[in-house]
């Protein structure tokens, strides 16, 4: 049988910018995916998931400079004599971050573009791009451009262009995160009942992942390990730590004060300005509560104005009726940013200096109080706390120590609140932990956007989801 | 990447066929450049951007005009005191500071820029980018160069979009204690918010690059074209109409 991807003695060193030499990501790696199988490359946290995937769709080193050694076959064809877009039939990617995929500025045209490439008669590409976009609940959204979309959203909207260009091999790069339950069983049975070489990389195990999979495999160390499933998959919880305590069992809040923040009667309205044809996007907060020291979660379907509540909850945006108190005293714009931290969905909307020193002192540097050897040794510390090199270039980092950084850049903020959207996308639950233990040290409240209703369940102390427009306590 | 530029509507300009919309948008730049008085000019402006407000919004004219309102400063500013000659109007003893004509030739420069800009912005906010692809490629130019423009035309909100998310990003992250700042510190704030959408745009170029090579950009086969612009019907009463326009202002402005 031949194998839909082998790969042997791959080695891969990222270019350093640098003085100091990069690590070698890969030593000698081999894998052999035989066609038609389903395979879960389980990674920890910065293990090289992502660039594995970017070096099978033959963009890495191309766009990612790095000395790359080894043989890459797809389909009997090696990688090196074959240019990205000859890969478009074959191989589809669906990267961790969608932002970085989009190239249209419509979902319909998103899906289209490939077709487009692939010289697809106009009657093929309807019919493949109304199957896809009903599929994936697109309807509505047709003429939305990336912006209008949520995170989840744009993930649909990647999974079902993936389905429109029916490649014959699937790579998948965490691709569970940001969906709702919903998307998720979809995307697990589309899976399971598709004919595809499916290749899903993840550094978390998600219980939608059992018996999804003819073979469990583990990236550690620059290579590739295989064998028992329940070996492995222990073995994988070790490296990330999720057998260790949970930080926030350790941990010991002592808030310095107790505070409340609320919202009384909030409504807030938003309109997609590339359609006339969805209904404006309402939501209404009828009561809402987060107590210092507190964890809460808040979960809801993709779209429903999660992130739309938070932006409301650190003043970015304004709302047409209601309040939103702290201690009782209303607070709005500016004063609410300076009390509520708000980590975006994506860290790349926060983190823009060239090194890791750099975006840790932005906010310190403007402080009158600090000296510049009180503010290197608050960022040395915070680094160290994180897991972060002050050199190093956040741009090259990988997904989640950008996240990390993100985090690292709040923790120095000490805010008496924050909201973290969805923080345990592409990170390991001990890292999300850890840093949800790091932001509470001082007492702060914490609202954890999730779609892992399985953590949220875990780790809140009380829940909300919102529901047709409608933020309600569960 | 791909900021979209398109704000839905239903007025006669999303009907008017693409290829005769940019047709009378080029026709459009060009007259505001023919010898006519200030007052003329001003006015087809003005006419210009009433009929563009009534189709996307006050609130897509009034931004535009605001995007680039430091240019705009700069005319107004600087332009009179370049021109010397001509009838005084600001004169400090027998050094004249600001001329008639100086001051015309600033309105003037200002009118055409807003002119050029809104019409320019209307085509983008009224017509779907594919639409402005297809009608590109029916001018005969080739699908890389069409490609490019419409980038280039996404590309520019890109950059509004990520200076405000940074703007957004760096409001987040002040200090509890950080006291109203004067003008000086916000311009100096400035710097960094700049800097930083400027790495963001560099840093989007390569994945724009690899994004576009992974779905098929490249590919040696003939690309088909999933929309088309069959939809559009009176294509030749609007190509007439883009005609006679620029030469109906041209008229009226002859003879008023």
């Amino acid at each position: 049988m031949i194998n839909a991807l082998s790969i042997e003695d791959l080695s891969f060193t990222y270019q350093s910018w640098t003085e100091k030499e990069n690590e070698p990501l890969f030593r000698a790696l081999s894998l052999a995916l035989p066609a038609g199988s389903k395979t879960l490359l389980l990674a920890p946290f910065n293990k090289g998931k992502t660039t594995l995937a970017k070096i099978i769709c033959g963009v890495c080193p191309k766009y990612f400079p790095g000395e790359l050694q080894g043989d890459i076959n797809l389909y009997g064809k090696s990688l090196s004599d074959l240019d990205p877009w000859d890969l478009l039939p074959v191989c589809t990617y669906v990267s961790q971050n969608p932002q970085e995929q989009f190239v249209a500025t419509s979902v319909e045209e998103e899906i289209a573009f490939p077709l487009e490439s692939m010289g697809m008669e106009r009657e093929t590409m309807h019919a493949r791009i109304e199957e896809a976009i009903t599929q994936w609940g697109l309807q509505d959204l047709r003429t939305s451009s990336e912006q209008e979309l949520s995170g989840g959203e744009r993930k649909r909207v990647l999974l079902a262009t993936m389905q429109a260009i029916d490649a014959s091999f699937w790579l998948l790069d965490e691709a569970f995160d940001d969906l709702d339950q919903h998307w998720r069983d979809q995307l697990k049975h589309l899976i399971a009942t598709k004919d595809k070489t499916v290749l899903v990389l993840a550094s978390r195990y998600l219980r939608e992942f059992d018996d999804l999979f003819d073979q469990v495999l583990l990236l550690d160390e620059g290579d590739i390990a295989s064998g028992d499933r329940s070996t492995l998959i222990s073995r994988f919880a070790h490296l990330c730590g999720d057998d260790l305590p949970s930080p926030l069992e350790t941990e010991h809040i002592q808030p310095s004060q107790k505070r409340i923040l609320s919202c009384k009667s909030l409504q807030a309205e938003r309109s997609r300005v590339s359609t006339t044809k969805s209904k404006q996007f309402t939501l209404e907060v009828p009561d809402f509560q987060l107590r210092s020291g507190e964890l809460v979660t808040l979960v809801g379907p993709n779209g429903s104005g999660k992130s739309s509540f938070s932006r409301l909850l650190c003043g970015l945006d304004t709302p047409i009726a209601g309040q939103i108190t702290i201690d009782g005293e209303p607070f709005r714009d500016k004063q609410l940013s300076k009390r509520v931290g708000y980590l975006f969905q994506s860290p790349d909307l926060q983190i823009f200096l060239p090194t890791v020193a750099e975006e840790l002192s932005w906010s310190l540097k403007r402080r009158s109080d600090l000296s510049k050897s009180e503010i290197e040794s608050r960022i040395a510390t915070c680094a160290e706390l994180f897991s972060l090199d002050l050199e190093d270039t956040p741009t090259t980092m990988s997904y989640p120590l950008r996240k990390a950084l993100q985090a690292a850049v709040y923790y120095l903020l000490d805010r008496p609140f924050y909201i973290l959207d969805e923080l345990d996308s592409a990170l390991t639950y001990q890292s999300t932990l850890s840093i949800i233990a790091h932001l509470r040290r001082n007492g702060a409240g914490i609202l954890l956007i999730t779609h892992d209703r399985q953590f949220a369940d875990k780790v809140a102390q009380r829940s909300y989801t919102i529901k047709e427009g409608r933020l309600i306590a569960v | 990447m791909t900021t979209n530029t398109y704000i839905a509507g239903k007025g006669w300009l999303y009907r008017f066929d693409p290829r005769a919309k940019l047709l009378l948008m080029l026709l459009m730049c060009v007259w505001f450049f023919l010898p006519v008085t200030l007052l003329h000019l001003a006015l087809v402006v003005a006419l210009v951007v009433l009929v563009g407000a009534h189709s996307t919004g006050w609130h897509h004219a009034w931004r535009t005009v605001y995007s680039i309102s430091p240019m705009l400063l700069f005319m107004i500013l600087f332009m009179p005191f370049n021109v010397r000659e001509g009838v005084p109007l600001v004169s400090i003893g027998s050094f004249t500071v600001i001329t008639k004509e100086g001051l015309e030739q600033a309105l003037r420069l200002m009118s055409r820029f807003i002119g050029i800009t809104y019409v320019c912005t209307l085509l983008f906010a009224t017509t779907v980018m594919h639409e402005v692809m297809l009608t590109l490629r029916w001018y005969h130019l080739p699908y890389k160069a069409s490609l490019v423009v419409t980038l280039a035309f996404t590309y520019i909100p890109f950059i509004a979009d990520s200076f405000s998310q940074i703007s957004e990003s760096h409001r987040l992250r002040e200090a509890e204690d950080e006291q109203k700042k004067k003008v000086g510190q916000r311009l100096k704030d400035l710097v960094p918010t700049l800097t930083s959408a400027l790495v963001v745009a560099l840093r989007s170029i390569p994945n724009l690059a690899m994004s576009l090579e992974m779905r098929g950009f490249g590919r040696q086969e003939r690309r088909t074209s999933y929309h088309s612009l069959d939809a559009y019907h009176h294509v030749c009463t609007n190509f007439l109409l883009a005609c006679i326009i620029p030469v109906a202002f041209w008229l009226a402005s002859m003879l008023f």
